[in-house]
């Protein structure tokens, strides 16, 4: 190899990556973040969301959480409709 | 009658053009080889390195980097499929199209020397596509494999220490998380029943991502067995496959239903057109 050829070699690599490493991800960055608990309560009476009165609609007043219909999934099932 | 006063044919300008074209060619073809040559040993540290350094945890930056050198290698296929299509294949058939007819004894040896120069100069093709393929397997490999076993065993401990540690948000009763979770996960609290939403730490949500990676690495051993087996034996496939998804649903119990039918239908895949 010659010198002019490792130039321009280890020229490309550096550019290369130059821009792999500050270029900007797709979907953005992904924070560090530490295990969470959080709850949400109904926005309309302040009622908490109990479980067996399912997760999309409030058991209070009837406010709507959600506007979708639950299937079957990992951990929420048809079961948990209101 | 026979023909035996006529000029026997002779072209020592198609002669001389196949040993030119043969030798432009084997230049050519040794001067990319050692472009990516070049390359991948200037290329592999820097591939290293920035894998080292990159602090994304789906390594994106070392992903950016390989896609980039890794095109650099298919822009020297191409050019050379160009080179071969135009300067090789199109001028074989243009020689040939001006020969006497192959039955013929002058016929018979000029495309025998049409011949040996198209296998000559094909030949040389394939060898440098075996190392181009060595080269982008090698600059694939550079970075070598991530210890995701120690990564899960202490997401493991972290999640022994953190699973009695959180409270509901509605009346402040302790809450344990009964199992690992890899994504949130609505949990109801034992005491008013409110549905809490538990979100994983990002450590834990990668271990759902590098489960398969994982298990991949867990079974190595009977990946290897089966490939290196000749005739490739489909009982070893099975057998790896197998133990794979296996060590994959212990990782992620919760996904082994899902997992289940994408093993079905990688072993209909692979039985496909084959044989059961």
């Amino acid at each position: 190899m010659t010198d002019d050829n490792k130039k321009r070699t280890a020229s490309f690599l550096e550019k290369l990556r130059q821009k792999a490493t500050t270029q900007q991800h797709y979907g953005g960055g992904v924070p560090e973040e530490e295990a969470k608990m959080d709850i949400r309560d109904c926005p309309n009476c302040g009622a908490g969301r109990a479980y067996h009165k399912g997760l999309t609609s409030c058991a209070y007043c009837g406010f709507a959480f959600m506007n979708i219909t639950l299937t079957d999934g990992i951990h929420i099932r048809k079961e948990n409709n209101s | 009658m026979f023909d035996f006063f006529k000029k026997k044919y002779s072209n020592p300008e198609l002669l001389a053009e196949l040993q030119s074209r043969q030798q432009r060619w084997f230049v050519f073809l040794d001067r990319l080889e050692a472009r990516m040559e070049e390359l991948t040993d200037a290329g592999i540290p820097e591939l290293q390195q920035v894998f080292k350094e990159d602090t994304d945890p789906y390594k994106r930056s070392h992903y950016h980097m390989l896609l980039g050198l890794m095109g650099q290698f298919n822009n020297m296929r191409d050019k050379a499929n160009e080179v071969k299509e135009e300067n090789i294949i199109s001028f074989i058939y243009s020689a040939e199209a001006a020969l006497p007819p192959v039955t013929s004894p002058a016929g018979s040896e000029y495309y025998r020397y049409v011949h040996d120069f198209r296998m000559a100069c094909l030949d040389r093709y394939h060898l440098f596509d075996d190392r181009l393929n060595e080269a982008l397997e090698a600059l694939r490999h550079a970075a070598g494999e991530q210890d995701l076993e120690s990564a899960y065993q202490q997401e493991l401990a972290a999640f022994e220490k953190i699973k009695d540690q959180f409270t509901c948000k509605q009346c402040g009763g302790n809450i344990t998380i009964p199992k690992m979770f890899f994504i949130d996960t609505y949990i109801p609290c034992p005491f008013c029943q409110s549905q809490n939403t538990f979100s994983p730490s990002t450590a834990a949500r990668m271990v759902l991502h590098n489960a398969r990676e994982l298990a991949e690495q867990r079974t190595a051993e009977l990946r290897r067995a089966y490939e290196s087996s000749r005739p490739q034996d489909p009982v070893l496939y099975k057998k790896y496959l197998r133990a794979m998804f296996d060590e994959w649903n212990r990782i992620v119990p919760d996904m082994a239903g899902e997992n289940e039918k994408f093993y079905q239908r990688l072993l209909e895949e692979y039985t496909f057109n084959h044989y059961k």
